[in-house]
């Protein structure tokens, strides 16, 4: 089952990426909990409705990715949602290849999901304008990550996204996005983003 | 558009005591330091005094990062007219063309500050970045190690970012006990070095950063991720099978304790915001299941 982003997923991945451009940044894909398994289940992709920015600068350290990834899982299960997939942005702008820490965390979550992808940001082609989409989708096969062609059927609404996405982006509403180092600098700061989901919402 | 005085209502000498806060601060805000610092300089430029040469370095940087490359010009030249000679603005020259990705010319220019001053940190410091840049990791290190060798203290400080990088934990490690011996009361330095020692592993290293984590909370108890790395750890070393009875209950307790606070601080933190509530509810939980796995 390949993954497909939301307007809203896709914006909050971008807008944090461009509040640090100077550093790495990761979080989590977050799908919406289908109760009954459908017999023809492996034709339809898994709507990714939401991301959790999680940590920007030093993205290997184990302690903290714990505590995200288990305190998500929770809010999970509270919003009937699961952990679908990971997205990493790189600090350098032509390395858009998951690395060590990108592939421990998926298979992390792939023992929660078994059709857990990564998604990697290109950064060189990450423009304002957004016309084109801009991630690269790894998927698990026999044991190995393998890249696949986006297209915009990797998107709910590609228009939308895209049309939204470079909204916020020129707006600089990458400056109020909190993530989850934010957050535990000061636990004010909400990892789920209201302001800008309601802004993403808004601009429907 | 409208000008940063008109939007936020601020005058220049506002403008520039903030540029000077962002400066002694070391952040990173670099939109904002140019939007700021453009209006300043073209528009107050005379009043700054002397000040004015350091805010043209700082506007600079802060342009690289922006890709303002006309702006980032404008300083240089500025910078170069008044201090022809000077190793600090052939620095900056050499940043500027490693934002242009001009490597080669830009090695050139700390290879001659080096020839001059060959304890000169600032120009070694650049070419580990070009090195990283390029994703010669390999050569980086190797750069960084001699570079460690001529014990600077102040050169550990931006370096063990960059060991965890390429995942030499150890190396990492050794930076931040020599950044604690010199800072003994810095709580960041202890909490960071006990999170290298947890991602390290195995049973002794995870004592070594519970220890740690709760150095850096005696040191600032509102040190939220030395909070939860003690409750990380002590919840770990109380789940492995290699330790004593009385190890287990220590480390429970500890465990316990640090869960308490957590919840504390979250129920301080959540109160007047609806939304925060979605939070604390998603801490208690995790804590309390924690506690069944370990028990």
């Amino acid at each position: 089952m390949p993954i497909q982003l939301t307007s809203q997923a896709y914006c909050k991945m971008l807008l944090h990426a461009a509040k640090y451009p100077h550093c790495a940044v990761n979080g989590l894909l977050v799908a919406e909990k289908t109760k009954e398994k459908k017999k023809d289940s492996h034709s339809e992709p898994v709507l990714c409705v939401d991301c959790v920015p999680l940590f920007h600068g030093t993205l290997a350290l184990a302690p903290m990715l714990e505590v995200a990834l288990t305190l998500i899982d929770t809010w999970c299960k509270e919003n009937n949602y699961i952990i679908a997939g990971y997205y990493q942005a790189n600090e350098r702008t032509k390395d858009s290849r998951p690395n060590q820490v990108a592939e421990k965390v998926a298979a992390r979550i792939s023992e929660n999901f078994s059709d857990a992808a990564i998604v990697m940001v290109d950064n060189s082609r990450l423009t304002m304008s957004c016309f084109e989409p801009i991630v690269v989708i790894y998927d698990h096969h026999e044991n190995k990550w393998k890249s696949r062609d986006v297209t915009s059927d990797c998107f709910e609404d590609w228009s939308e996204a895209q049309k939204i996405t470079s909204a916020l982006l020129e707006g600089r509403s990458y400056e109020n996005l909190i993530d989850f180092d934010n957050h535990l600098d000061d636990l004010r700061n909400d990892w789920t983003n209201p302001v800008i989901n309601k802004s993403v919402l808004d601009l429907c | 558009m409208a000008s940063v005085s008109e939007m936020y209502d601020v005058g220049w000498e506002e403008m520039r005591d903030k540029l000077r806060k962002w400066r002694e601060e070391n952040c990173r805000n670099s939109e904002q330091i140019v939007d700021v610092g453009e209006e300043l300089i073209s528009e107050h430029a005379s009043k700054l005094g002397d000040d004015i040469w350091i805010i043209y370095e700082q506007v600079m940087i802060a342009a690289l990062d922006c890709s303002r490359d006309d702006l980032a010009l404008t300083c240089l030249q500025e910078l170069e007219k008044q201090f022809s000679d000077s190793h600090r603005v052939k620095r900056l020259s050499g940043m500027r063309l490693e934002a242009l990705e001009r490597y080669d010319e830009a090695n050139k220019d700390y290879d001659a500050i080096l020839q001059d001053d060959p304890t000169n940190t600032a120009a070694r410091k650049r070419k580990i970045s070009i090195l990283k840049a390029q994703g010669k990791s390999a050569e980086a290190i190797r750069e960084l190690n001699e570079y460690l060798e001529m014990t600077h203290p102040q050169l550990y400080q931006s370096t063990y970012c960059f060991p965890c990088h390429f995942h030499s934990y150890g190396k990492a490690a050794f930076c931040l006990e020599e950044l604690m011996m010199t800072n003994p009361h810095n709580h960041l330095y202890c909490e960071q070095y006990a999170e290298v020692k947890y991602t390290q592993g195995g049973l002794e290293n995870l004592e070594l950063s519970r220890k740690y984590f709760a150095q850096a909370l005696r040191l600032n108890n509102r040190n939220m991720r030395a909070l939860f790395g003690l409750y990380m750890s002590a919840s770990h070393i109380a789940a492995s099978p290699k330790v004593s009875a009385k190890v287990k209950k220590d480390n429970m307790k500890y465990a316990a304790w640090a869960a308490t606070q957590i919840n504390r601080a979250y129920k301080l933190a959540g109160r007047g915001t609806k939304e925060n509530k979605c939070s604390m509810k998603a801490v208690e939980e995790m804590l309390e299941s924690m506690q069944i796995t370990m028990s």
